[in-house]
């Protein structure tokens, strides 16, 4: 007995320390690319270094000229709005065509498949398409609109029109959450349905008692992703706006960025960037406490 | 305050950089890896091994490259590399100053160039002005000085900015072309009313007719400029400035500025005969092209536009700019700079060798103009660079004699914290751009914002 257990034990050694071995890549990218630039840029968010200069311990100075940074403020804001704009509606487009597609139709694969492309289409390209799109006046929206005899917009020249339009433009992007709830209504056991019928319940009953709630666990894994992924918004205004016009699109990582690279203030740029980490962690935590109230994980204490 | 091949301290406007760059939009997408910045160390002793840091449009770029080979096939203890990056600049070669791997002579915008001086990276040229005295000949604002017998410097080259239009469209409409001399510049009526003229809409209506559909427009008659290079001309000519002469009080809001905003929106909103920003849209094909394909019959932009111009089979003519009470244009450009290291005598010839003239084609081609005064002046060396192909025959006095006597130096070039000023400025103009609140709102609200960030000047001296 003693002698196989060894042997056993032996073998689990062997097994954990392959296991540690073929995981070191990704252990050790995360280490180096990530938490060691994380502690980096922490550090050098207590300093006043500019690019070329020596840097100088000032502890939370750079904190304390962000409460009076009226562009720290607006971008936290323009950011906020257009979180609050993208996020829902990109979850409503992509578990509506995951609805749809998940009906059993000719050419299933084939409608797959397009409704995914346009999230193939590199992000700076797709922004290009779009600024021809909202072209106030000959682009493809106002002409739809002129047609119809509705009021045009300005779309991205206006302060008012220009985070809507990228909010608008964001619902593009809808392909990878709709693949996600695509695999999570695979999942929903079949027997409620047919339990749904018995008691004579229809389409919409289906939906609302079966579908929703079995969906709630993937409805919350897109949202909080889906925050955590538009507070970093950056294409759109480097390619589209530049953050105008009058900073109605400075969205914060591009105020970071042009803080960081074109005014070379690495120290304050690297407290910008704590500090949104800071309110996702922060924003991530409130979801993950409110989740409790809405989201039914089939087995109890899965979450 | 915006980056064009030569100009612009920030680089704000990417779109800008394009334009001039001739690259398609999809250019864009090509922004180039921090990765690919393999630094070369220049080896100790023997022979010195540099790099060339620049942007511009391919075209520039052959031409430079041409340059450095030409310095390569003349040295035999040195060999320089080129470091082409026609986009991020600033990101890149701030990436290569925090690694400690810069290059030795680099295009500089004015904010970088003296943050990099004051941090006693840059060599100071002031020693080095007797053993050449083509840097000391040069135009006096092409200088960028950062202290007394301190000079980080001076623009790379020479531009002015002019009234570019389409002779065709004057032809069609029977209007008299804009002036080539200082002397005869238009005043600002003289250009709303030929703009009128030469704006129709789809169904070939002119502003002033009824029916005029402001939405729909075929050809508008001028292109107004929104840059700081554009407006700035404008207000020096109408006695106005940025700021005063101690370079701490803001002087935008003053009634001569204001007329020229005000002028300047209603180009756009009142008399309809200049494209909106929204009109001419965030991705805008060049001012060549535009012209070309008669979107615009005239257009206010550089000098270095004629490189296009020459190249295009366009019938384009050059005059100078309206005048309120000067006639006046600017003259600026960014820096090219010499980072200090192991070799300074050989960064110094590369740099004294980088823009000359005798073996730089830039010039010929019209992308450049020269900084020495002689060539605004002495016939013969007028004629070096502008008899050929490339330069019209109203050059010489649109462009050579208004530079020599109608040029001013650009505000941005020797104003402290230039930077963070074109970041308060810039969003307000665009106010005064879209039209949403009158020039003078906007240029009184800005004063308060401006002031806390105004430092002073660089100063200037006389060599």
């Amino acid at each position: 007995m003693a002698a196989k257990k060894s042997r056993l034990s032996g073998q689990g050694r062997l097994e954990s320390r392959w296991g540690i071995i073929l995981a070191m890549p990704a252990i050790l990218g995360f280490l180096i690319f990530t938490i060691g630039p994380m502690i980096a840029s922490f550090f050098f968010s207590l300093t006043d270094w500019t690019i070329g200069g020596r840097p100088s311990f000032i502890g939370l100075d750079n904190y304390r000229t962000m409460v009076k940074d009226e562009l720290f403020w607006k971008s936290l804001s323009v950011t906020a709005y257009y979180t609050v704009g993208a996020v829902p509606l990109g979850l409503i487009i992509g578990f509506a065509l995951a609805l749809l597609l998940n009906q059993r139709v000719r050419g299933l694969s084939l409608w797959r498949t397009i409704y995914y492309l346009p999230t193939l289409v590199p992000a700076v390209a797709s922004a290009v398409l779009w600024i021809w799109i909202f072209n106030p006046d000959f682009g493809l929206l106002n002409s739809l609109l002129r047609q119809a005899g509705l009021p045009t917009s300005q779309w991205l020249y206006s302060e008012e029109a220009v985070v809507p339009s990228l909010i608008i433009m964001s619902t593009w992007g809808f392909g990878n959450a709709m693949v996600i709830f695509l695999a999570g209504l695979q999942g929903v056991p079949r027997h409620l349905y047919e339990a749904v019928s018995i008691d004579g319940g229809g389409a919409w009953q289906r939906f609302r008692h079966v579908t929703l709630p079995m969906m709630t666990p993937t409805i919350f894994y897109n949202l909080v992703t889906g925050v955590i992924g538009t507070f970093q918004v950056f294409n759109q205004a480097y390619v589209m706006t530049q953050g105008g016009p009058n900073n109605a699109s400075l969205f914060y990582i591009y105020y970071l960025y042009r803080t960081a690279f074109t005014e070379s203030a690495m120290g304050y740029a690297s407290a910008l960037a704590w500090v949104l980490f800071m309110v996702i962690m922060l924003v991530t935590f409130l979801l993950f406490q409110n989740a409790r109230r809405w989201v039914y994980y089939e087995m109890a204490g899965a979450r | 305050m915006i980056r064009h091949s030569l100009s612009g301290s920030t680089g704000w406007s990417r779109r800008d950089l394009l334009r001039l760059g001739g690259l398609t939009a999809f250019g864009v997408a090509a922004g180039p890896a921090l990765a690919a910045c393999a630094g070369e160390e220049s080896g100790g002793g023997g022979k010195a091994n540099l790099q060339f840091m620049y942007w511009g449009s391919s075209f520039e770029q052959k031409a430079i490259q041409k340059m450095l080979d030409e310095f390569n096939s003349r040295q035999k203890d040195a060999s320089v590399k080129p470091l082409y990056t026609p986009q991020e600049y600033d990101t890149r070669l701030n990436t290569l100053v925090a690694s400690k791997r810069v290059p030795d002579v680099a295009y500089l915008g004015a904010g970088t160039a003296y943050r990099l001086a004051e941090q006693g990276k840059l060599v100071n040229f002031y020693p080095y002005l007797k053993k050449h005295p083509e840097l000391a000949s040069r135009l006096p604002y092409t200088y960028y000085w950062y202290g007394k017998d301190k000079l980080l410097g001076t623009q790379t080259a020479n531009e002015v900015i002019l009234l570019w239009y389409n002779k065709k469209t004057f032809q069609e409409a029977g209007v008299d072309h804009p002036p080539a001399e200082a002397s005869k510049a238009w005043s600002w009526d003289t250009l709303v009313e030929t703009a009128e003229r030469l704006t129709f809409d789809q169904d070939g209506r002119r502003p002033s007719e009824s029916g005029f559909n402001t939405k729909q427009i075929r050809q508008f008659g001028l292109a107004a400029n929104f840059n700081s290079y554009g407006w700035y001309p404008l207000v020096r000519s109408n006695g106005g400035d940025f700021v005063d002469e101690t370079g701490t009080k803001f002087l935008l809001n003053s009634p001569e500025a204001v007329e020229v905003f005000q002028n300047l929106q209603d180009l756009m909103y009142e008399h309809r005969v200049s494209p909106t920003p929204a009109q001419t849209g965030n991705n805008a094909p060049t001012t060549t092209v535009q012209l070309q394909t008669k979107r615009i019959a005239m257009a206010i932009d550089g000098q270095w536009v004629l490189l296009d111009m020459a190249e295009s089979n366009l019938d384009y003519g050059i005059g100078v700019l309206p005048s309120y009470q000067e006639p006046t244009t600017i003259g600026f450009a960014a820096a090219t700079a010499a980072f200090t290291g192991d070799h300074d005598d050989k960064t110094v010839e590369l740099y004294m060798f980088h823009n000359d003239p005798r073996y730089v084609d830039l010039y010929k081609s019209g992308l450049w103009m020269p900084l020495e005064k002689k060539y605004y002046e002495d016939q013969a060396a007028i004629d070096s660079w502008t008899k050929n192909a490339a330069h019209p025959p109203e050059f010489r006095t649109a462009v050579v004699d208004y530079t020599l006597n109608n040029s001013v130096p650009m505000f941005d070039q020797r104003l402290k914290n230039t930077d963070a000023i074109g970041e308060v400025l810039t969003p307000a103009i665009q106010q005064i751009q879209t039209g949403k609140h009158k020039a003078k709102e906007v240029l009184d609200a800005l004063k308060p914002k401006i002031e806390p960030l105004l430092q002073g000047w660089y100063p200037s001296q006389e060599l």
